[in-house]
């Protein structure tokens, strides 16, 4: 709390002190007050959470308050906006302007969030005749889940020299949130417990930018610095494990004790990263004729601080846009973004270590499907063909290369888009426009060999040493890749707005998407929405304004339900 | 992590899994949202206002009926003590929520810099379904008074 208010003053001590220097040196045209002082009451009834999820307050008296100022002189402005609700939800905002010289924005934001407790109560079953189950427990009743989140934005823009028009730019970002949140433990399924305890919040995230600009010609060229860190100060939240015991008979044994990783233990559970991102920018854009091109590099490293495992990520952009005509213009977009994660090896102690048998060991080297080469390019034309009517194609083609996954030689996700615009516009009266949007993609990001089984009887042996067979030799009988991501999608957005007279105003909406994946074999999976949409404003009489409207959103997707047939 | 289960584990020529693959169908799952809304200024006089507003939604969610296939054939009459028809699977995920939410307030000019603001707002929640949070109906009322001084 100590620190949000150091910042937060700092902040708007700079901007009201700009402010300050600014008034002080001309005389003002205009300036305006207004200050709301009030209360408000709240009262709920039943289950408060979901009704009341973003408010305080329950049969008592909150007192509140606003405020907008503006100040507006031949060479600067400022404005101060204001609004507290309760200790938990206050926003601010307060910006400045002298000349062409400076500015600077300040924005706070504080909000709160109600959460429900999940009481788990979808998760309890037992197999027939007294056999395995699912239980589930609840360590925290009545928990009072909730976060408060906290948000200080700020921004400066100074001009150095008006030689080559130098500026600083620097902005900075803080977010904190505290509160309490629901943690689920699950135990290992020789028993199925489930758990519900009361975890801390206290994370926060600081983010600083800053940077140079300058003009040369007709050229703009500038660099940025940006630093970013997210720590969570709250205590390590701690699950205790069940014993590893016979699911059925509920006794223990060595067998089961060398299966497990751990067990009869108390561990931390759900710990958050401490993350450190550092990243550089240069941008380029200027102008030529009717001609506009811009282009930039960045280069970013992200490292978690608690186990040292970094990423990096180095991409590039460029655009150029040109007039192919009076009245139609091109635009031409490309990028390419090198994304690399480190990988980590994952240590295990032996599966079945000192039983019968050779031990399995598990040990494995995890991969990050982020790994990837993502190249986008695109062309737009937009052409206006008379005083009504304007149209716009663009097509466009997305790779992503992906090092890991399914696999080493996995061919790359390959999406080509076409899209056509139309719009007709007719004065101020009436206004049409149509958007058809395809896509088609190749290889599409999946879930590889990982929704079905086949046979295991007969199949499967039992391990030497041993009269069984273990859940792990199953891993051999998966197959088919399943995946939301479609092959096909065609997607369609017309919008319609009449304006017969000064007094009605009708706006007509309608979106819809379908989608499908024609690469999952005999698998039908689909995906369709639309939603059509209407409103309705109407100024009766200079004293009576009326507005109406609805929409009607439908969205069906179509997916596989699979079951493994065995007995274990 | 158990193993699983073997038909005589004293014989090995006699072992074999009782695991028959998998089976699988296909299945539908829908979402609504509908949305109505009115809201409505009038200037009554120079000094006093009136505003207010009515609004509707409702969401739902639903799965449909599961049909699974006939499974005996592929596991030779055996698993007979496991049922695969998931007859009331497709119910476990299903949401039905109505909101309906209504604001009625004034401004009225006590002199040419202070003006007198009141509202009230009533929302009622009906959750027909509930879900993982349980029965999640309630309502709320809210009253807000103030005075807006304006220089």
């Amino acid at each position: 709390m100590k620190r949000i208010f150091t910042i937060l003053l700092q902040s708007l001590l700079l901007v009201a002190l700009t402010f300050m220097v600014a008034a002080g040196q001309e005389e003002k045209i205009e300036e305006t007050y207004s200050v709301w002082i009030g209360s408000s009451y709240t009262d709920f009834t039943d289950y408060t959470k979901k009704i009341g999820e973003f408010r305080n307050g329950d049969d008592e008296f909150l007192p509140e308050f606003s405020i907008d100022y503006l100040s507006r002189g031949i060479n600067h402005i400022f404005s101060l906006n204001g609004k507290y609700r309760d200790e938990n939800n206050i926003i601010a905002d307060m910006s400045s302007k002298i000349g062409d010289g400076f500015s600077a924005d300040f924005k706070y934001r504080s909000m709160f969030k109600q959460a429900g407790q999940d009481m788990l109560a979808n998760l309890e079953t037992r197999e027939a005749g007294g056999g395995k189950m699912l239980t589930h427990e609840i360590l925290d009743p009545g928990a009072d889940y909730y976060v408060h989140r906290k948000e200080i934005e700020s921004s400066f823009n100074l001009r150095l020299s008006k030689k080559n028009n130098i500026r600083l730019i620097a902005a900075h970002r803080t977010v904190l949130q505290t509160g309490i949140e629901q943690h689920i433990a699950s135990s290992h399924c020789f028993s199925c417990h489930l758990t519900s305890s009361t975890a801390t919040i206290d994370k926060i995230t600081h983010q600083i930018m800053a940077g140079l600009q300058a003009d040369l010609g007709k050229n703009t060229v500038g660099y940025q610095f940006g630093y970013r860190i997210f720590e969570s100060e709250a205590p390590v939240n701690v699950a205790d494990f069940d014993d590893a015991i016979h699911p059925v008979f509920g006794t223990k044994g060595a067998e089961f004790g060398s299966r497990m990783i751990y067990e009869d233990v108390t561990l931390p559970v759900g710990e958050y990263p401490n993350t450190e991102k550092l990243s550089h920018k240069l941008t380029f854009k200027g102008d030529a004729g009717k001609s506009s091109y811009g282009s930039s590099i960045s280069y970013s490293k992200a490292t978690n601080k608690n186990n040292d495992l970094s990423s990096t990520a180095l991409s590039g952009s460029a655009f150029y846009a040109t007039s192919l005509a009076d009245l139609t213009r091109l635009i031409a977009r490309f990028s390419v973004a090198r994304l690399d994660v480190e990988s980590t090896f994952v240590d295990l102690p032996l599966y079945r270590d000192g039983r019968p048998g050779t031990p399995k060991d598990f040990d494995f080297t995890r991969y990050s499907s982020l790994n990837r080469l993502d190249l986008r390019g695109s062309v737009e034309v937009i052409s206006r063909l008379n005083k009504r009517l304007t149209a716009s194609f663009s097509t466009g083609i997305r790779l992503v290369d992906r090092e890991y996954y399914p696999a080493d030689d996995a061919d790359a996700t390959t999406t080509f888009f076409g899209q056509a615009k139309v719009r007709y516009r007719k004065g101020m009266r009436y206004s049409t426009s149509v958007k058809y949007r395809f896509e088609s993609s190749s290889n599409p990001f999946t879930s590889a060999r990982g929704l079905f089984e086949a046979r295991g009887r007969s199949i499967l042996n039992s391990v030497d040493g041993t009269a069984f067979v273990y859940y792990w030799q199953r891993e051999d009988l998966r197959y088919q890749d399943i995946t939301t991501v479609p092959t096909q999608a065609h997607i369609l957005d017309v919008t319609s707005s009449w304006r017969p007279n000064n007094k009605v105003n009708l706006n007509v909406g309608f979106k819809a998407k379908y989608d499908k994946n024609d690469n999952l074999d005999s698998l039908d999976i689909s995906h369709f929405s639309m939603q059509p949409s209407l409103a309705l404003n109407v100024n009766i009489d200079p004293k009576w304004t009326v507005s109406a409207g609805g929409s009607y959103a439908f969205k069906k997707s179509r997916g596989p339900v699979t079951i493994a047939l065995f007995d274990g | 992590m158990y193993t699983d289960t073997v038909s005589a584990p004293g014989d090995p020529l006699e072992i074999e899994t009782v695991h028959y693959g998998s089976a699988y169908t296909m299945a539908d799952y829908e979402t609504i949202s509908q949305n109505l809304y009115l809201t409505t200024s009038y200037i009554y006089s120079p000094k006093l206002k009136f505003h207010g507003m009515v609004g509707y939604n409702r969401s739902t969610a639903e799965m449909d009926r599961v049909f699974f296939p006939d499974v005996s054939t592929q596991t030779e009459g055996d698993l007979a003590h496991s049922d695969f028809t998931f007859e009331n699977m497709h119910d476990y995920s299903n949401l039905d929520y109505e909101l309906m939410n209504f604001s009625l307030g004034f401004e009225y000019m006590i002199s040419k810099d202070v003006v007198w603001t009141a509202e009230g707002e009533y929302a009622d929640l009906k959750d027909n379904e509930g879900y993982v949070y349980d029965i999640e109906s309630g309502s709320m009322l809210m009253i807000r008074s103030g005075i807006r001084f304006a220089f």
